[in-house]
């Protein structure tokens, strides 16, 4: 008896070791959100263009003493929406009583959804146009139109730059 | 007077007894030695990033949450992996698992960028862990304007295992 108490022992440890009790692997979950606002932000070079006199037979098309404009242009907007810059006068050129249309302001514009267009006071002139959410970098030259029939006089008008989406 | 067949009988019977008690021992102590347990908690169950700037605001930081980890009756590896589902997402809008990345501590927690096409290492050991430890995850979102707006969303799978 002894001897088969001996062997059935054995049994069971044989057994126990060639088969142990491996636990399932274990799970958890957790969600992830992430909030992302429209928002937009425009950053231009400068604030102040100046464009000095010049002889118009000389000079046809005067360009700004501060050069081409870098232009930034961040939005976020929502899937495949439309973003749009655009820039308005909001006057003609001023001189006391003078008059110069805005429309003497032209520009040639270089970057990827960046476009050349011409001044206008009363309707918002793309200069920019691009689709869904980005970081756009491009350059504005803008030029003045020279002419011996404009009044001596110095002449100033405010751009509006606005950069907008959905 | 005991006559030598009922003294046979009686000690039959005694060997029977002590062939189950001590198979039952083996087997109590057996069961007690494999009898392996993973134990994965995982507090809170979200993890938000809210919307901000990425030019003043380049990763955005969510608050961090305690993952608890227990193994018990282990005598080999183990590992705490964490997957992404899929990508982030919001309607058709996309952003890619990879942009979010976390650190851990304490050790044996580590750092890492989270990803939807292979588990990704966020502890492992050997033995038993017992007590349970708590490792603080604090995720990361690499910020940018790209990313279109919306309410994105997706579930990250946490998984204890061994070996």
């Amino acid at each position: 008896m002894r001897i088969r108490s001996v062997i059935v022992a054995a049994v069971f440890i044989g057994a126990a070791q060639a088969s142990p009790a491996l636990a399932q692997p274990q799970s958890a979950t957790a969600t992830m959100t992430v909030s992302v606002s429209t928002s937009a932000k425009l950053t231009i070079s400068s604030s102040t263009l100046t464009f000095a006199d010049a002889n118009p037979d000389l000079v046809p098309q005067i360009a700004p003493a501060q050069g081409a404009l870098s232009i930034t242009a961040k939005a976020r907007a929502t899937d495949n929406a439309q973003v749009v810059l655009t820039v308005q006068a909001d006057d003609d050129l001023r001189s006391g009583l003078q008059v110069i249309p805005a429309s003497a302001i032209t520009w040639t514009a270089s970057g990827t959804g960046f476009a050349s267009g011409t001044l206008s006071k009363t309707a918002p002139v793309t200069l920019g146009q691009w689709t869904g959410s980005g970081s756009r970098t491009g350059s504005q030259t803008l030029a003045f139109r020279n002419l011996w029939t404009y009044a001596t006089g110095t002449y100033t008008c405010v751009l509006l730059y606005t950069l907008s989406g959905p | 007077m005991t006559t030598p067949r009922a003294h046979h009988r009686r000690r039959a019977g005694c060997a029977i007894v002590r062939i189950t008690a001590v198979a039952l021992t083996v087997w109590l102590q057996a069961s007690w030695v494999t009898a392996q347990k993973l134990t994965l908690a995982v507090t809170p169950s979200t993890v938000s990033f809210a919307s901000a700037d990425p030019d003043t605001t380049p990763t955005i930081v969510a608050a961090p949450i305690t993952v608890s980890v227990r193994v018990q009756s282990n005598s080999g590896a183990w590992h705490l992996t964490v997957q992404a589902n899929g990508d982030l997402l919001s309607g058709g809008a996309t952003i890619d698992a990879t942009q979010v990345s976390w650190t851990a501590a304490p050790p044996p927690f580590q750092n890492g960028t989270l990803s939807k096409v292979a588990a990704q290492p966020i502890a492992s050991g050997t033995g038993n862990v017992n007590p349970a430890i708590n490792g603080s995850v604090v995720f990361r979102l690499a910020n940018s304007w790209n990313y279109s707006a919306g309410i994105y969303s997706q579930t990250i799978v946490f998984t204890l295992s061994a070996p």
